[in-house]
């Protein structure tokens, strides 16, 4: 075997040997650690204990022509509402209720100009609400309708209306102040309370009243027909689900697309990811097509010499072990030094995740140690196939 | 071990004319191991081809050739690769030497698969061929001659059935030439082995069987 490898190696150009080494270990690096991060990605965006909070997303029905042309009633039925409630990201489902008869206020004060309206009221329940108030909240012989508007209303009247008009711009802690007066038109009964805005909602864009109430007052008072709910409101506790914008999109619903944003990252993460793992997929495929010329170049360089051998009584199988112990040696040593590297990566950014409050596993799992000699085994096999062929040739001329 | 030819002939030869050959397109030629042969015929007649179909470097010939009685063309490359360790050996025209090793090195690289000679006996045959002094040089800066004989000591080093020989005397002296046939003799009938030696024309050899292409 000495006499072989003396023949076959020695003199001969190893550089570019050296070149598929490196770029080889470039390929796995990528991949090892691509995968790794997609695994542990996984992790730290489907844990919402510390991250996340359960979102809340409003779902509507989109409008179409027949609700203007007043054909059918927009909203959602029985069935559908039951539908959303069986969905595996909806871990609790609520329509939104409305009035069933008309309501109007208006305000008398010395402090700001007189002002009337139609009004509506929706509610939802009470666990649903983002404004906590000893206020909200509704009994039989209450004196005043709490309200709560959405904190857009206020920037809109405050950013908008008043300064073009010249009013004066109102402080939130100020809107408390503001007395008006609320009026229950029934079919035959009518009623007037006093409202008291008790806070501002950045979750629920309508004007909400606590839900017993509008249960009560709807019906007291109420006449018209019960519409079925426009929106419903769900709480889902992973709110990154891509399935959730999917279900939305198919079931043709409409919801602010905003609030689903970390759903759409990671869906974007995850993208990336597997773009990456594809990349290093590419390298790792031109690095095997490097060791695979330069294994063929050096078996061509030495064609008189093993043919030669040939002659002397060497099979193409005995001329080809020098060239193979090679190559399992290098693929070891690519194998032991991207595993290392990936080691190393890992563990680094772990240690910064860590500092960011986030679990990211530092060593490598099974799965990354089974890929990484998988892969050796195909470069092995294809290469050791290539050599025996590029040596038998010559052998047989 | 025996081979016999069947209207043998190799395939760049077909036009070339071959009556009286003793073997090409012959009915019946043999080589048997118990004799030495003597292959004399002027160049272009075919002698290195000879050799190189008993030895199974090519294929391309009509006719047949059996090899104890089993066509040859059914020995697959790992068979002649076996056959040409222990039972068959060539010293080569071109010599066939590794230049760029020593011919100690180039006679080792035999000489360990079968470790049929030991150290000492492959120096004594050097002494008696006078390349003892070069055993340590690369080959690629020895004479023709010297190169000569380091590859019959290089043929002698591995057990066989039949030895072939390409013109391996063509640039030794008649002293040395004599020398290195006694060697060469002396291990063919020690091992029982059959000798095919090809000349250009008799040197005054002493062989069994003389034949004509």
């Amino acid at each position: 075997m000495k006499y072989l490898f003396q023949i076959l190696w020695k003199d001969q150009s190893r550089w570019h040997l050296l070149w598929a080494v490196l770029g080889t270990i470039a390929g796995f690096v990528l991949l090892l650690t691509g995968i790794h991060f997609y695994e542990n990605m996984n992790q730290v965006l489907t844990e919402n204990e510390d991250l996340l909070d359960p979102e809340y997303i409003i779902v509507n029905k989109e409008v179409g022509i027949g609700q203007t042309l007043g054909l059918g009633n927009g909203g959602f039925s029985e069935e559908e509402i039951a539908e959303i409630s069986q969905q595996p990201f909806a871990e609790q489902v609520a329509p939104f209720i409305s009035n069933e008869f008309p309501i109007s206020a208006y305000t008398r004060s010395r402090q700001f100009p007189n002002f009337s309206t139609e009004l509506f009221f929706e509610a939802v329940p009470d666990a649903f609400v983002d404004v906590k108030s000893d206020d909200w909240g509704w009994e039989t012989g209450k004196d005043h309708i709490p309200v709560i508007l959405p904190q857009d209303y206020l920037n809109l009247y405050n950013f908008g209306f008043s300064q073009s008009q010249g009013l004066p711009q109102i402080p939130k802690e100020m809107i408390g102040m503001l007395q008006f007066s609320v009026v229950l038109k029934g079919a035959t009964e009518k009623a007037t309370y006093p409202g008291r805005i008790i806070g501002f909602s950045n979750r629920i864009n309508s004007i909400l009243v606590p839900y017993d109430f509008l249960t009560w007052a709807n019906e007291k008072f109420g006449y018209l027909e019960q519409p079925r709910p426009s929106r419903i409101i769900l709480v889902s506790p992973d709110p990154t689900d891509p399935e959730i914008i999917r279900f939305i999109d198919e079931m043709g619903y409409d919801t602010i697309r905003e609030k689903l944003k970390s759903s759409r990252l990671n869906i974007i993460l995850k993208f990336v990811l597997s773009f990456l793992v594809l990349i290093a997929g590419i390298i790792i495929g031109l690095a095997f097509l490097i060791f695979l010329l330069s294994l063929q170049l050096m078996i061509s360089r030495s064609a008189e010499k093993i043919r030669r051998l040939s002659k002397l009584g060497y099979h193409h199988s005995e001329i080809s072990r020098p060239y193979i112990i090679v190559l399992f040696i290098l693929l070891f040593i690519v194998t032991a030094i991207a595993l290392a590297i990936s080691a190393v990566i890992s563990g680094k950014m772990a240690a910064m995740a860590a500092e960011w409050n986030m679990e990211v596993g530092a060593s490598l799992s099974g799965t990354i140690y089974l890929v990484s000699i998988g892969l050796v085994i195909v470069l092995f096999v294809l290469n050791t196939f290539s050599i025996y062929l590029g040596t038998k040739k010559l052998c047989k001329e | 071990m025996t081979y016999r030819f069947e209207y043998l002939i190799p395939l760049p030869m077909k036009e070339v004319p071959t009556e009286g050959s003793q073997v090409w397109e012959a009915a019946s030629a043999s080589f048997s191991q118990e004799n030495s042969y003597l292959v004399e015929a002027p160049s272009g007649r075919g002698k290195t081809s000879l050799l190189s179909i008993m030895y199974g470097l090519r294929k391309d010939y009509s006719g047949k050739l059996f090899i104890n009685d089993r066509d040859s063309r059914g020995i697959r490359s790992p068979e002649w690769s076996a056959m040409r360790k222990t039972q068959l050996s060539y010293i080569f025209q071109g010599l066939e030497l590794f230049d760029d090793m020593s011919a100690w090195d180039n006679i080792m690289l035999k000489n360990h698969i079968t470790r049929h000679k030991t150290q000492q006996q492959i120096r004594n045959m050097a002494a008696q061929l006078n390349i003892e002094p070069f055993l340590q040089k690369h080959c690629g800066i020895l004479s023709f001659g010297q190169r000569q004989r380091v590859a019959i000591i290089r043929a002698l080093c591995q057990p066989f059935y039949f030895l072939f020989a390409d013109e391996c005397f063509s640039h030794i002296d008649k002293q040395n030439s004599a020398v290195a046939m006694d060697l060469i003799r002396e291990e063919c009938r020690a091992g029982g082995a059959g000798l095919v030696l090809t000349s250009l024309g008799n040197n005054g050899h002493d062989v069994d069987i003389t034949l004509s292409l």
